[in-house]
């Protein structure tokens, strides 16, 4: 079927098998590669995106459900390394990635959190980001996560 | 059975002894200025790397080795990895910690080398004797002379390559020793950074496998015809033991793989206790790795004796396995994330008609690699795949097949035995253990020879301390799955038990486990370094002071050729679940190129330890892994996270590894630091169902 969405600003339309995960259609369609596969399970959040401005496990939702929507994946996250999201300033700032595989996924969701939770405590984030990373970069994500709503608070209201 | 016999003797103990202290080479021969780095007119260097980068830090380090000698940046170099035919070729893979230590002195020499030519190249194009020259921020520089050295390259036709110079002190360091920032880091933030995944060919197909589930399984007869009418697909390719589907999208592939009725042959029934039984001292062929003294015979009288179990485990890569494959007339091109390019070449050479020479391997960055990419890939796979189907074909492991086609840890079991003298102190000590194989999986022909694995899976076996009767032996247990390198190899299961046994005794002794520690290091060697990272880590960490009821303290520590990782664990009890709340972890790796690198690989060593540590085990069921994907196969999330702290010890000895060493002791601390909060002594991993077993036997007994 055909699918129409928009992902980082840019429209496209596909001709896709309804039931594709939405995944492969950014990856392997749109060609940004940034997102990845971990598991095919929603288990890991390697392919974690937003979609309407929700937190999406992109390996298991089929593509006939982002019809007509608005994606933001890690490379929409900001415009580029001068003008870098909050999130990737502090992952920057504390050095999280190691391999860098599951850091896409994690800053998306770390991102999403801090739009619907300002002021997340340590807590809060453990209890509500469940991805996985195999190089232990834990202690930094959470470092990075609280630098990021700091960062966010101090930039000026748009 | 004669090479055997002759086999099993002092030989082998001999060897194993040389195996645990050996610090095993680069695997590099070619150190070629001109092989190595590139000048270019951006005024950026290219330096190739024979190491891959899969997440230790590899190419920051390298990076740094090389800016130092060169009077450049470290942001200048721009590292990237060597293929088959560009860079130089390391024929010992990526792994054993030993990339960044291996090469510590010729990297430097490398780019020395390539300084001096570059200024031989200047002193030429000036007439000016290269005494009078002059190197500093990418210049070459005399008197009123001032280019930088792209504009020398520019002008340089063909390079006449230096002789080596002597090199830098230490004491002249200005980049060594110091914190860097991760060459990789803008990449990986901004999702740029090329994983062998992210190949993209124009013209690419996406492949599928089917493989059996089941060990050792033998394809039967399949019914292909549904998968053949599928949508998008282009090719099925069945082979001896596993069915290919050739597809214009993965999902298409990924469908049609699943509309194939394939029925295996295969021995049924295999199941987890089966491979304990397999797995127990007593068992198969036996080496003794360590004798000194005469501790069979000291082992008398009041001995305490203590059994140790781990279990099989994954490395659970973020990335699963990949190759893409671009077969063209006798050629290939591969682009891949593996640990080892010559072994893949090999086993492509092996199992094809495709000469060596004609097998170009490219590798892109690695989604974690743990050891897991060190051997079994599924290159030949995607190489029939792309034959069949005339196209480039981008070909993924599903997470399933990476937990049940790859290869695992091996189970291990250990016996421990001590006794103590009238001082406290241990008179004789034995290690008995059995283990699969880590290193055979890559070597068969070594198993006859060697007997069993004490080289790989029995590293860390070895009872470290001043004891005056010790002894060693490894029993190789035959497993009918695939078993293979793991971080930190047989350390990890090894240090557990020595290291849970250790805290026994000093409980028989009364002794606090720290000094007790000490009290068996002297004063010379490793033994030295292993004393006083010990007593700086508790000065530190506040091993003496006094802490809260609520919370058990524990200490273990390991040594990794030439690398001391001491560490102390503090736990709670929330639930009757163990909660890490704090991790103090000393490193001895001598000279240090970048402490930021180093307490990275610590961190993230000591993670990946509490996920195996506390939760994970793979376990058999109708022989085949039960464990699919992650949520039957637990891991550790940012929910167990404890506060990590990582103490660098000062050094000026040779650098050693940093990414397995600090993975070792944590399981043992933190059994350790159980039994120091409840006192009850977990003896087998998972620590978490170990610990819930013994609370069910504790209900039922009410």
């Amino acid at each position: 079927m055909k699918i129409a969405l928009t992902i980082n600003a840019v429209a496209y339309t596909f001709d896709a098998d309804p039931d594709m995960p939405l995944l492969w259609l950014i990856r392997d369609e749109a060609k940004l590669k940034g997102t990845k596969f971990g598991c095919g399970m929603a288990l890991c959040g390697a392919c974690s995106v937003h979609v309407d401005g929700d937190l999406i496990r992109s390996c298991s939702y089929p593509v006939q459900l982002a019809q007509g929507k608005t994606i933001t994946t890690i490379e929409g996250l900001s415009t580029g390394p001068t003008h870098l999201h909050p999130i990737q300033q502090a992952w920057r700032e504390v050095q999280v990635p190691q391999c860098g595989y599951c850091q896409s996924g994690f800053m998306m969701a770390a991102a999403h959190l801090l739009e619907v939770n300002k002021h997340p405590t340590e807590d809060d984030i453990k209890n509500s980001i469940t991805n996985i990373c195999r190089c232990g970069t834990h202690p930094r994500i959470l470092k990075a996560i609280l630098l990021a709503a700091k960062y966010k608070k101090d930039e000026p209201t748009q | 059975m004669a090479l055997l016999y002759f086999g099993r003797s002092k030989i082998r103990s001999g060897l194993s002894k040389l195996a645990a202290e050996t610090t095993f080479g680069s695997g590099i021969t070619d150190f070629d200025p001109t092989v190595w780095f590139a000048v270019n007119a951006d005024h950026t260097i290219t330096m190739r790397s024979p190491k891959v980068e899969m997440g230790q830090g590899v190419f920051t380090g390298f990076a740094m080795l090389a800016a130092e000698e060169l009077d450049v940046a470290v942001d200048t170099i721009k590292v990237m990895h060597a293929s088959t035919s560009a860079g130089p070729q390391s024929t010992a893979g990526t792994g054993m910690s030993n990339s960044t230590a291996s090469l510590y002195v010729n990297i430097r020499e490398v780019a020395a080398t390539l300084r001096e030519t570059i200024k031989l190249a200047a002193s030429t194009l000036w007439k000016v004797p290269v005494t009078a020259l002059q190197t500093a921020d990418g210049f070459v520089y005399a008197g009123t002379y001032k280019a930088s050295y792209a504009d020398i390259a520019k002008q340089t036709k063909t390079w006449q390559v230096a002789q080596t110079p002597p090199l830098r002190p230490a004491s002249s360091f200005r980049i060594i020793g110091k914190e860097q920032k991760r060459v990789d880091l803008d990449d990986k933030i901004l999702g740029k950074a090329d994983y062998g995944i992210d190949t993209d060919i124009p013209g690419m197909a996406y492949g599928a496998v089917l493989y059996s589930p089941y060990f050792g399984g033998e394809l039967k007869t399949a019914d292909t015809s549904l998968a053949e009418k599928a949508p998008g697909v282009l090719k099925i390719v069945p082979d001896k033991r596993w069915i290919g589907v050739v597809a214009t999208t993965r999902f298409a592939a990924e469908k049609a793989l699943t509309q194939i009725r394939a029925d295996w042959s295969f021995e049924p029934d295999y199941a987890t206790k089966d491979a304990i039984e397999a797995i127990t001292v007593g068992k198969g062929d036996a080496v003794v790795m360590q004798d000194d003294g005469n501790a069979v015979d000291e082992l008398t009288g009041d001995i305490l004796t203590s059994e140790y179990r781990t279990p099989i485990g994954f490395h659970a890569s973020m990335e699963p396995g990949i190759v893409v494959a671009d077969v063209s007339g006798d050629n290939v091109n591969i682009v891949t994330s593996t640990q080892n390019v010559t072994f893949m070449r090999q086993t492509i050479a092996d199992q094809t008609d495709l000469n060596e020479d004609d097998i170009q391997i490219t590798p892109a960055f690695l989604g974690g690699g743990f050891g897991r990419r060190g051997y079994k890939h599924n290159a030949v796979e995607a190489i029939k795949l792309s034959r069949a189907a005339g196209k480039p074909v981008h070909l993924l492991y599903t997470r399933q097949q990476e937990f049940q086609n790859g290869y695992v840890r091996p189970n291990t079991h250990h016996i421990l035995s001590g006794r103590l003298d009238k001082t406290g102190k241990i008179a004789a000590i034995q290690h008995e253990f059995a283990t699969g194989s880590m290193a055979f999986l890559a070597l068969p022909m070594a198993k006859p020879i060697l007997g069993a694995d004490f080289m790989v899976a029995g590293h860390g076996a070895r009872i470290p301390y001043s004891i005056p009767h010790i002894k060693t032996t490894i029993w190789n247990g035959e497993l009918p799955f695939e078993t293979g390198l793991w971080r930190g190899v047989g350390m990890f299961a090894n240090t557990f038990a020595t290291e849970s046994f250790m805290d026994e005794l000093a409980g028989k002794a009364g002794a606090d486990p720290l000094t007790f520690r000490t009290e068996h290091c002297g004063d010379t060697g490793l033994l030295r370094r292993r004393k006083s990272l010990l007593l700086n880590l508790g000065k530190k960490a506040g091993w003496y002071t006094p802490k809260a009821d609520t919370i058990g303290r524990g200490i273990a520590v390991s040594e990794d050729r030439n690398t001391i990782s001491a560490v102390i664990v503090e736990v709670q009890l929330v639930d009757q679940k163990i909660k890490i709340l704090r991790v103090i972890q000393a490193i001895d790796a001598g000279t240090i190129i970048n402490p930021n690198g180093v307490r990275q690989q610590v961190e993230g060593a000591t993670m990946m330890a509490i996920s195996a540590a506390l939760y994970e085990e793979a376990a058999i069921e109708n022989s085949q892994f039960v464990q699919t994907n992650f949520h039957n196969y637990q891991v550790v999330t940012l929910r167990d996270t404890p506060l990590i702290e990582v103490i660098i010890q000062e050094s000026t000895e040779a650098p050693s590894g940093v990414g397995e060493s600090p993975l070792s002791p944590v399981a043992p601390a933190i059994a350790n630091a159980v039994y120091n909060l409840t006192g009850v002594r977990l003896r087998s991993l998972p620590l978490q169902s170990a610990l819930d077993t013994h609370y069910r036997k504790d209900k039922r007994d009410l």
